[in-house]
């Protein structure tokens, strides 16, 4: 047991001193406490009158959605590979050490807890907007954070135990697959008959998330109500229903422990898996798709162009055959999808279509680089082909260019429609949404051209989103200082406004990265310890 | 043709290449030795462009960067990095393509026979071994006749066929005068074809040898350890 928990000691040490000697790093993490403390004080300073706020229902919903995706993301892990709660250096030196299997696992739940932790960090930075929105304070978001970290902590002992009974049993696995239908059937089933008794979308959801249904869905809406029992005040249920995750943990951890000594090989997949995609990463496979276990049909072949232009045309093959549908694949119907069920909430709201351009313009922050032209840049093919820079780097992100316009075009004529905006208004909405994705790629390459993209990974998504914040700054101001004086274009002026500033600010981007394959170092996903 | 004059590569404070100076004629096989984190890499990287430097390396007598040294050189990195999505034979179509290539399919199906890939050619990238990778990724390297040829650790992963094979390619590559700078750790799958050896140590090169300087009955093997192992670092540069 000592040597475990030196383990978890010396590493938690060593990482602390790893930081003081980064202080690149240590100014991220100086910043993100200041940030974190700035938002707990806002929250504190910042009530609103108690007329505005939100049923804290729909905070149990929320958090319901929330924790339901990661059942959907466990159960699909356990049926695959299992989760990951070891790293591939506990594999190699702990496994075949004379430690106890069992404590051993231990350790890994341990650490699993931690990653809970990190992966619902995120809510402690909705304070201000939980405060804001349902009159909550700091103590109700450490609620949330601890009814996620245990529920979160729980579907990854729930993935492990799926993975270790199934696995190579495909009977077991449609055995999961209808067990895990039929305990989220008569929720679903609920809600469709409130949907047909109220014949309006919200009404029929409060109805279902005041449900005992809700309430008794297990793992997402125990860890809901119970969360939701316990800021509300009624401890009874809270305990209850919290004490029920807890308790299905341990009866879960208690069964593995008990029953399968020799969990190593089950737990092995995952974690042989999740270091080879770290390892391709760092060696420039930044490409998930060669991860994917999924069989390719290759039926048409070939490629088109010339010089730099083969680099468009290879991405068309290649998006191609990882869709059906080309360059729209699955993720963008679900973008169209996603936003035509969110114009349906937001009908008849003043400024709807605002609401849903601003939500995909965050989006889209963190989804341009996943751009094919992006990834092109960890790839030695595009520093190697002859011909000058620019052309390479236009060729290599026509694709994303593409299709950003045309699922722009959806999304926002579709949403349009639904809330009944005017054309203008649409059209302006698209020509932001756009060029917003123009102005992140010159804002990317930029961000690689400033740093020569020698820095790890996180550090530099810091320098790009602060650089998008900072320079898209003085077009907003414009945009609401001038639309402000037009009344009632004023919504379409500043739009027209920010439009322009766009594409002005994606110009000079991109002319200031000129010459980015030359100038800048190779990046490299520097993807921590593998 | 490979020509290195005063090259520094640092990451911070830290020299992975400290003004690194060397030549690879047209028809002379370059060897690289080094330890583990002696710079190879780095050196092999900053000489084909994909880092940047201080110094000056020039491929044929023209600047790293230009497209007149991109059309001459070929690069085969330490891993094989491949598009998971492209077939094999779409991987030599792409490369044709982007060098603009006349008359290239014959030159690609040579290829692909001589590496055991003939009936791979419609596998996906994501689908082949780590050998098969490497293999494909030297047939790219060498698809566009390039007259100078730099190789980092190419034997890595190849099965006895590939190694035999690509050992049979470089001496031909030399023999037609290409220049070729091979890194490698494998130092006997080099002893019989070698002419000069750069032998770095801690960024820089500790000793520049011909084959012509070794006395008769001494290995590559022999000088390498010579140096690496202490028993003085003569001919610093």
């Amino acid at each position: 047991m000592s040597s475990l928990i030196f383990l978890l000691l010396r590493s938690a040490k060593n990482t602390f001193l790893e930081l003081l000697r980064k202080p690149a790093q240590l100014v991220l993490w100086v910043f993100l406490i200041a940030t974190f403390g700035g938002v707990i004080l806002l929250s504190l300073f910042t009530r609103q009158s108690a007329e505005n706020f939100a049923d804290i229902i729909w905070l149990k919903g929320i958090l319901l959605a929330l924790i339901l995706v990661f059942v959907v993301v466990a159960i699909q892990k356990g049926l695959s590979n299992g989760d990951v709660i070891f790293d591939m250096n506990d594999v190699n030196l702990l496994f075949v050490s004379p430690v106890s299997s069992r404590l051993i696992l231990m350790y890994g739940i341990v650490r699993m807890a931690k990653m809970a932790f990190w992966a619902g960090f995120f809510i402690l930075f909705q304070s201000n907007s939980l405060g804001r929105n349902f009159g909550v304070g700091f103590d109700a978001v450490l609620l949330v954070l601890l009814g996620f970290i245990l529920a979160v902590s729980m579907l990854q002992i729930l993935s492990l135990l799926i993975y270790s009974l199934t696995n190579g049993r495909p009977g077991r696995k449609l055995a999961v697959r209808l067990i895990a239908a039929a305990v989220f059937l008569p929720l679903i089933t609920y809600l469709g008959l409130q949907l047909i008794g109220t014949g309006a979308p919200l009404p029929a959801l409060e109805n279902t998330l005041r449900s005992p249904l809700a309430a008794w869905t297990p793992v997402a809406g125990w860890a809901s109500e119970g969360t939701v029992a316990l800021i509300t005040g009624d401890m009874g249920s809270g305990l209850l229903f919290l004490g029920l995750l807890v308790l299905t943990g341990v009866l879960l951890i208690l069964y593995i422990a008990l029953s399968n000594p020799d969990y190593y090989e089950d737990v092995l997949v995952a974690t042989e898996t999740a270091f080879e995609k770290k390892r391709d990463m760092s060696r420039g496979q930044f490409n998930t798709e060669g991860s994917l276990t999924k069989k390719v049909k290759v039926s048409k072949t070939g490629i088109g162009g010339i010089g730099s232009s083969a680099i468009f045309y290879k991405h068309m093959r290649e998006s191609f055959r990882a869709n059906r549908l080309g360059l729209w694949g699955l993720p963008s119907i679900l973008a169209i999808l996603g936003a035509a069920l969110f114009s349906l909430f937001l009908r008849g709201e003043d400024g709807g279509i605002i609401i849903l351009l601003q939500t995909l313009m965050w989006m889209q922050i963190f989804f341009i680089g996943t751009g094919r032209g992006l990834q092109e840049l960890y790839m030695h093919y595009i520093y190697l082909i002859p011909g000058s820079s620019f052309p390479k780097i236009v060729w290599s992100n026509l694709e994303i260019a593409f299709r950003v316009l045309v699922e722009s075009l959806a999304i926002f004529w579709i949403a349009g429609l639904i809330m009944g905006e005017p054309v203008l208004l649409i059209v302006a909405v698209i020509a932001v949404y756009t060029l917003f994705s123009f102005l992140l790629l010159g804002i990317n390459y930029l961000s690689l051209r400033w740093t020569g993209a020698d820095i790890s990974t996180g550090f530099m998504m810091f320098i790009y989103t602060i650089a998008v914040a900072v320079i898209m700054l003085p077009g907003l101001v414009a945009a609401v200082f001038i639309g402000s004086m037009f009344g009632e274009n004023g919504v379409l002026i500043g739009l027209g406004i920010l439009a322009l500033w766009e594409l002005v600010a994606a110009l000079g981007c991109f002319a200031l990265s000129e010459g980015i394959l030359h100038h800048c170092d190779m990046p490299v996903a520097k993807t921590g310890k593998q | 043709m490979i020509d290195v004059q005063d090259m520094t590569k640092k990451y911070g404070k830290l020299a992975a290449n400290d003004n690194i100076t060397l030549s690879v004629e047209g028809g002379e096989l370059a060897v690289l030795l080094g330890p583990n984190g002696a710079g190879k890499s780095t050196l092999i990287k900053s000489i084909c462009g994909l880092l940047r430097f201080q110094g000056s390396v020039t491929i044929g007598g023209h600047e790293n960067h230009t497209t007149e040294a991109k059309c001459i050189l070929g690069y085969v990195p330490e891993f094989p990095v491949l598009y998971p999505l492209l077939t094999v034979a779409e991987h030599l179509e792409f490369i044709a393509r982007a060098y603009r290539l006349d008359a290239w399919e014959n030159r690609a199906e040579e290829l692909l026979r001589r590496f055991e890939l003939d009936d791979k050619k419609m596998k996906l990238g994501k689908e082949l071994s780590k050998g098969m990778q490497q293999k494909v990724s030297v047939c790219c390297a060498l698809l566009p006749q390039p007259k100078a040829v730099i190789l980092d650790e190419p034997l890595v992963g190849l099965d006895p066929h590939g190694i035999r094979e690509l050992k049979a390619v470089i001496a031909e590559l030399r023999d037609s005068g290409c220049a070729l700078l091979v890194s490698t750790h494998m130092i006997e799958s080099v002893e019989e074809n070698w002419d000069v050896t750069y032998i770095m140590v801690k960024g820089r090169i500790a000793r520049v040898c011909r084959r012509t300087d070794i006395a008769a009955g001494q290995s590559l093997a022999d000088v390498y350890f010579a140096i690496t192992e202490g028993e003085g670092r003569e001919g610093a540069r």
